[in-house]
C-alpha cells in the first residue's frame, strides 16, 4: 500500500470483553483511507463495521477493548501521529479538530434542554476558541449543511429529524478536521432527506478537503456517494476496491452475493444470500466465508486467506485467487 | 362487489386542540384475486395509521374498512373469528412478537393447536418442517432455537412459516424488511410473491422504503401527509411518476448502481422546512410548498384524485391528484 494515505491501519484487531476471554469482533484489518475520499464500508448487521468505526476514533467503551494493531494518521503539517499509542489528553485534543465521529443514532442525542447554539458552541469552547470565534465557527458550520441560524435558538424538539441530522453534521465538521467518520448517518431519515444530507456531505468534502469514511449497509448509498468500497464480512475486509469495480466485477464471492442480492427492477428476480453471518462467538475456521460460500473447496476451511492486491486499487481476501497472485510474486 | 378489502374514505385524527390528520379522506381497494399492493411514504404520511385500522386495532373518526363485503367493526363473534384468522399482520420488528422465554418455533405449534391442523405430533412436525421450507429456512436451524439465536431475517421468516401454516386471505405486512440485512431482504419479498402466486394470499405492503415496493411489482399507493397522491401500477409509477411528490420521491431513492447517480443538487428550501407554524390549513394541495411546480390554484382547493385528464397517460388504475393533470 501507498505511503501516502491520510490514515493507515495495520492489524487492527477489536474485541468484546469476557469474563475470562476476549471476542474477538475485529480481526486484523489493513487499510489504506487517502485523503480527500469518501470511503464507503458496508456489510450485514454484526459484522463489525461499527466497532472499526469506534475503533479508529479510539472510543470503545467496555466491554469492547482494542487489542492490536496500529492506526497512523499524517496531518495537515506532514508530521504522522500513530493513534494506537497517543495518551488519552492528547487524543482529545486531535479529536474535533482533525478527526470528527457521528455516532449511529447520534441525532437523538442532542441535550433536549438546551439550545443548539449552546450545544454546538460548547465543544468549541473547550478547544479553546473564544465564545465569538465559536459562534462563527457554528454558523459558518451551519452554513455548510444548509440551515437557517435560527435553528441555533431552537431546542433540538423543535427540529425535524433531518435537520437535527445536519445540526449533529454541522458541529461534527466546526473545526474542520481532515476525518470525518460517519456510522448510518442516514439510515433513520426519509430519502428525500437522505438525499440532501448525502450531496449535502458530498459537497463538505469537496469544500473542507476532508476525507469521509461512511459506514452503512445501505448498498444504495455507497454507490450513490463512495468513492471506494470495502466490504466486511465477519470482522474482516473481504473485499476492498473503487465503486465501479465492487459494484460491476465483484470478485469475492461475499460480495457478488452481496451485489446479486440487490433487488433492483419489478420481474427481475434475485435470490438472497445463503444461510446466516456467524457471531463472532463462532467465527468459522480458515476462510470466514466458507460455509456460505457457493465456491468452496478444500482449502478454504483450514487457511485464512489474506488481503491481497489483485490490481490497481483492487484488494481481495480469497483463496481463488491465490494461484493468480502466487504468479505474480 | 367482488372486493376483498375495502377502504373507504378513512379519516383519522389525533390530538384535541391542535388536531392531526394522520389519515384524510383515503380510499382503495383490493380485488378478490391475489395481489399484492404497496402503500409507501416517509414517516408521518399515515401508512401505519392504515395498517392498524385496518387490522381493527384503531377505530378511525369516519369511513369504514369492509373485508368480504361486512365492516370489520362488526360485533358478529364468529365472523371475528373469521376475519382474524384470514387477516394476519407482519410487523416491523421481529423480535417483539416472539415471547424470549419460550423457543421460537412455539409460534408455530400455538397456530397448529388453536386451528387444529395436525391429529398427532409427528404430523405436527411434518407440517412444521413443510412450512419452514415453504419460507426458505432449515428445520435444523430454526428448531429447539431460542429467539435471541436467530437472526433478524430467520425470525422474520419464521413469522411467515406461522402464515403459511394459516393460509390467510390477506397479509398486512408493516414495514417487514427494515430491520433485516440487504442480502435477506430478496428472499423475504419473494416468499411473499410465492404466496400470491402459489397460494393466493394477497399481501398489503407498507414500506417506505421504495425499492422493495419496486422490487414487489404489482400496484402502488403513494401517501402524503395522510393523502394518497398518485397511484397505479407499480412498474409504470416508478418509471413514469406524475405527481411531483411522487417525482421528488422516486427521484431520490439511492439507486445501487454507481453509473446511475443523482445529478442535481436537492435544494432544501431552508425557511419553508423551518417553519412549521406557518399553516395555510388543509384545503389544498399538501405538498404544494414544497412543489417546483406550483400554481395559484393549488392553494385554493384540495385536488381530487382521479384519472389524468390527458388520455395517453390513462394507464390501468392509474390516477393522480395534483392539477397538473385536471
Amino acid at each position: 500500500m501507498s505511503g501516502s494515505a491520510l490514515l493507515e491501519i495495520r492489524g487492527l484487531s477489536a474485541g468484546l470483553q469476557g469474563r475470562r476471554s476476549i471476542t474477538q469482533v475485529v480481526s486484523g484489518v489493513n487499510l489504506d483511507v487517502h485523503g480527500g475520499e469518501i470511503l464507503g464500508v458496508v456489510g450485514e448487521s454484526g459484522c463489525g463495521k461499527s466497532t472499526l468505526a469506534a475503533a479508529i476514533m479510539r472510543l470503545l467503551v467496555l466491554p469492547q477493548v482494542l487489542q492490536s494493531g496500529t492506526m497512523t494518521m499524517r496531518l495537515e503539517d506532514g508530521k504522522t501521529v500513530e493513534l494506537m499509542e497517543l495518551p488519552d489528553n492528547e487524543l482529545r485534543h486531535l479529536r474535533w479538530r482533525h478527526l470528527s465521529y457521528i455516532p449511529q443514532g447520534s441525532m437523538n442525542s442532542l441535550n433536549p434542554v438546551l439550545r443548539v447554539e449552546r450545544q454546538m458552541t460548547d465543544t468549541l469552547i473547550q478547544h479553546g476558541l473564544s465564545k465569538k470565534e465559536a459562534l462563527d465557527r457554528s454558523i459558518a458550520a451551519l452554513e455548510l449543511v444548509n440551515l437557517d441560524t435560527k435553528v441555533l435558538q431552537s431546542y433540538p424538539h423543535e427540529l425535524s429529524g433531518g435537520m437535527r441530522q445536519r445540526v449533529i453534521i454541522a458541529s461534527a465538521v466546526s473545526m474542520r478536521p481532515a476525518l470525518i467518520v460517519a456510522d448510518e448517518l442516514t439510515t433513520a431519515l426519509d430519502v428525500v432527506t437522505q438525499r440532501q444530507i448525502l450531496q449535502e456531505l458530498a459537497a463538505i468534502r469537496d469544500e473542507l478537503g476532508a476525507t469521509i469514511i461512511l459506514i452503512t449497509h445501505d448498498m444504495g448509498v455507497v454507490a450513490q456517494i463512495a468513492d471506494r468500497v470495502a466490504v466486511m464480512y465477519a470482522g474482516k475486509i473481504a473485499e476492498l476496491g473503487t465503486v465501479n469495480d465492487i459494484f460491476e466485477d465483484p470478485q469475492h464471492p461475499y460480495a457478488r452475493g452481496l451485489i446479486g442480492s440487490i433487488p433492483r427492477e419489478s420481474g427481475q428476480r434475485v435470490e438472497g444470500l445463503q444461510g446466516e453471518a456467524p457471531s463472532p462467538w463462532n467465527y468459522p475456521t480458515g476462510c470466514r466465508f466458507h460455509p456460505r460460500c457457493p465456491e468452496v473447496f478444500e482449502r478454504c476451511n483450514q487457511h485464512t486467506p489474506t488481503l491481497q492486491q489483485r490490481a490497481m486499487d483492487r484488494w481481495v481476501a480469497c483463496h481463488l485467487y491465490d494461484a493468480e497472485t502466487e504468479f505474480d510474486g | 362487489m367482488g372486493d376483498l378489502l375495502l377502504v373507504e374514505n378513512l379519516l383519522q385524527i389525533f390530538g384535541g386542540r391542535e388536531r392531526t390528520y394522520a389519515v384524510d379522506n383515503v380510499s382503495f381497494s383490493m380485488p378478490d384475486e391475489p395481489t399484492i399492493i404497496s402503500l409507501v411514504g416517509e414517516s408521518g404520511s399515515g401508512k401505519s395509521t392504515i395498517a392498524r385500522i385496518i387490522l381493527g386495532l384503531l377505530r378511525p373518526t369516519a369511513g369504514r374498512v369492509l373485508y368480504d363485503g361486512t365492516d370489520i367493526l362488526t360485533q358478529d363473534r364468529g365472523w371475528n373469528r373469521k376475519f382474524r384468522s384470514e387477516v394476519q399482520a407482519v410487523f416491523q420488528d421481529p423480535y417483539s412478537v416472539y415471547n424470549p422465554v419460550y423457543k421460537a418455533e412455539r409460534v408455530l405449534k400455538l397456530v397448529i393447536r388453536k386451528f387444529g391442523l395436525a391429529k398427532n405430533k409427528s404430523e405436527a412436525r411434518a407440517l412444521m418442517h413443510e412450512a419452514l421450507r415453504a419460507v426458505d429456512l432449515r428445520p435444523e436451524e430454526v428448531l429447539g432455537r431460542h429467539p435471541h439465536q436467530l437472526s433478524g431475517g430467520q425470525r422474520q421468516r419464521l413469522m411467515l412459516a406461522r402464515v403459511y401454516l394459516i393460509r390467510p386471505k390477506l397479509i398486512i405486512a408493516d414495514e417487514p424488511v427494515s430491520m433485516i440485512d440487504a442480502g435477506m431482504r430478496a428472499s423475504f419479498l419473494n416468499i411473499l410473491q410465492d404466496f400470491r402466486d402459489a397460494q393466493g394470499i394477497s399481501t398489503l405492503f407498507i414500506t417506505h422504503d421504495l425499492s422493495t415496493a419496486m422490487y414487489l411489482g404489482g400496484e402502488i399507493i403513494v401517501l402524503y401527509q395522510g393523502r394518497i397522491m398518485e397511484r397505479g401500477q407499480t412498474r409504470r409509477v416508478m418509471n413514469d411518476p406524475l405527481h411531483p411528490y411522487a417525482q421528488l420521491l422516486i427521484s431520490s431513492i439511492p439507486t445501487p448502481d454507481p453509473r446511475k447517480r443523482w445529478k442535481e443538487e436537492l435544494s432544501s428550501n431552508r425557511l419553508q422546512e423551518f417553519d412549521p407554524n406557518a399553516n395555510p390549513g388543509r384545503e389544498r394541495c399538501l405538498f404544494a410548498e414544497r412543489c417546483p411546480q406550483v400554481m395559484d390554484r393549488c392553494w385554493d382547493a384540495r385536488p381530487i384524485l382521479r384519472n389524468p385528464d390527458d388520455e395517453d397517460l390513462h394507464d390501468r388504475g392509474r390516477e393522480v391528484a395534483c392539477y397538473l393533470y385536471q
